[in-house]
């Protein structure tokens, strides 16, 4: 519970730093939040960190999607400050500080990670906004 | 409405986007819907660092204006997104004489941003939190706040005076090493690693590397290689502002 409240603050937070419109900043923030959660329930149940950021980057961009039909936004404005807990910056970090420190096989494990877990997130987002897409043209195809 | 004109307000709605971090595609996208609502033919080239494109009236096509626009800076703005993504749109359902949209699009990229202080406190919240998520107590969490407070200062400063972003992200990580391995010297309780990522959080370009990817993903090679250089020597820098600070304090004390 507690950290689902620090995910919600650390999503509000940097929704603010990217100036996204002040009523959206609370759905932003809850978007992160559930973000979080299906990222850490994900990584407690099969252990596998980039799986668990490709479900969170899922759920995101769903809800995203359907607060952007919502609230007649573009997506882009609800995922980028919800993604902001799971995208790998840290790990990437710690990568180039593991080759300062000279720790090659700790850096070589670091930046796969990182990698992998950049490419599941714009894959998750990718998959669900090409769905996302397909609905909306279809969806203009019959009514015209 | 002349061709050179519609180009133009395509292409200064396309700058805006693009230093407002919106990703390729949008960019694109957008600049062909402008064109189409006032019925002209384009064609366009996007990369990061700038916009290409050329048009012609649809019964004159021997007759066509280009035009190239540079783009040196980019930050993330999403407000300005969500509002060129309106203008575009209504511009389909009614379009407006050139002056009018040259308007709107001058007072967007002048639209308000969240004061100076708001931003402050943002980042220092945003930071607590990440400490503690880090494993950090409380009291770390503080910490990297007040330290976050202090980064984002020198960094808003300095890209005001107009350092190179390399240079302003390797002094902010410098100091936020140097701070917080010389508060873990006088308070042992401290988890300095706790501290340090939490108060850098604000400067990892984490998004950038996932941008560049879904770039590729979409197809646009050439700004995906952009983004996810220009995110890895950022990322270079500032683990190497860390590392130093951690390497001096070692040899200091």
């Amino acid at each position: 519970m507690k950290e689902i409240v620090l995910a919600f603050i650390g999503s509000y937070g940097p929704a603010i730093l990217f100036n996204i419109e002040r009523k959206n900043l609370i759905w932003a923030g809850l978007c992160g939040a559930i973000g979080w959660t299906a990222y850490r329930s994900v990584l407690d149940l099969s252990g596998s960190s980039i799986f668990a950021v490709f479900t969170a980057a899922i759920v995101i961009s769903i809800i995203s999607e359907v607060m952007a039909k919502i609230l007649k936004t573009p997506s882009t404005v609800f995922y980028i400050p919800s993604l902001f807990p799971i995208v790998p910056g840290i790990s990437a970090y710690y990568t180039v500080l593991y080759i300062i420190d000279k720790k090659i096989v700790e850096a070589t494990n670091k930046g796969l990670e990182t990698l992998g877990s950049a490419g599941a997130i714009a894959f998750g987002i990718l998959l669900i906004s090409t769905i996302f897409r397909y609905i909306n043209t279809h969806n203009i195809n019959s009514k015209g | 409405m002349e061709v050179r004109e519609v180009l133009s307000i395509a292409v200064l709605s396309g700058e805006i986007l693009l230093t407002s971090g919106s990703e390729i595609y949008r960019v694109e996208d957008t600049i062909d819907r402008i064109c189409g609502a006032y019925g002209i033919k384009c064609e366009s080239f996007v990369t990061p660092m700038g916009i290409f494109v050329s048009g012609w009236a649809v019964n004159n096509e021997n007759e066509s204006v280009s035009l190239i626009k540079r783009i040196r800076s980019r930050t993330i703005n999403l407000h300005n997104i969500e509002l060129i993504n309106t203008f575009s749109r209504n511009l389909q359902n009614t379009t407006i004489p050139y002056h009018e949209a040259l308007k709107i699009l001058v007072g967007i990229e002048k639209a308000p941003y969240f004061s100076f202080i708001k931003r402050l406190t943002a980042a220092s919240i945003t930071s607590l939190a990440y400490a503690i998520l880090m494993n950090g107590t409380f009291v770390d969490g503080i910490f990297a706040a007040i330290i976050s407070i202090l980064i984002y200062f020198i960094l808003e400063r300095m890209k005001k005076a107009d350092f190179s972003q390399y240079f302003s992200h390797f002094i902010c990580s410098f100091a936020a090493g140097l701070i917080s391995v010389s508060a873990g010297k006088f308070i042992d309780a401290l988890n300095i690693n706790a501290i340090i990522v939490g108060s850098i959080m604000i400067l990892v370009p984490g998004l950038a590397i996932t941008n560049g990817i879904r770039d590729a993903l979409h197809g646009d090679m050439l700004s995906s290689q952009a983004r996810i250089v220009e995110a890895l020597l950022i990322v270079t820098t500032i683990g190497v502002g860390v590392g130093m600070a951690l390497l001096l304090m070692k040899y200091w004390m």
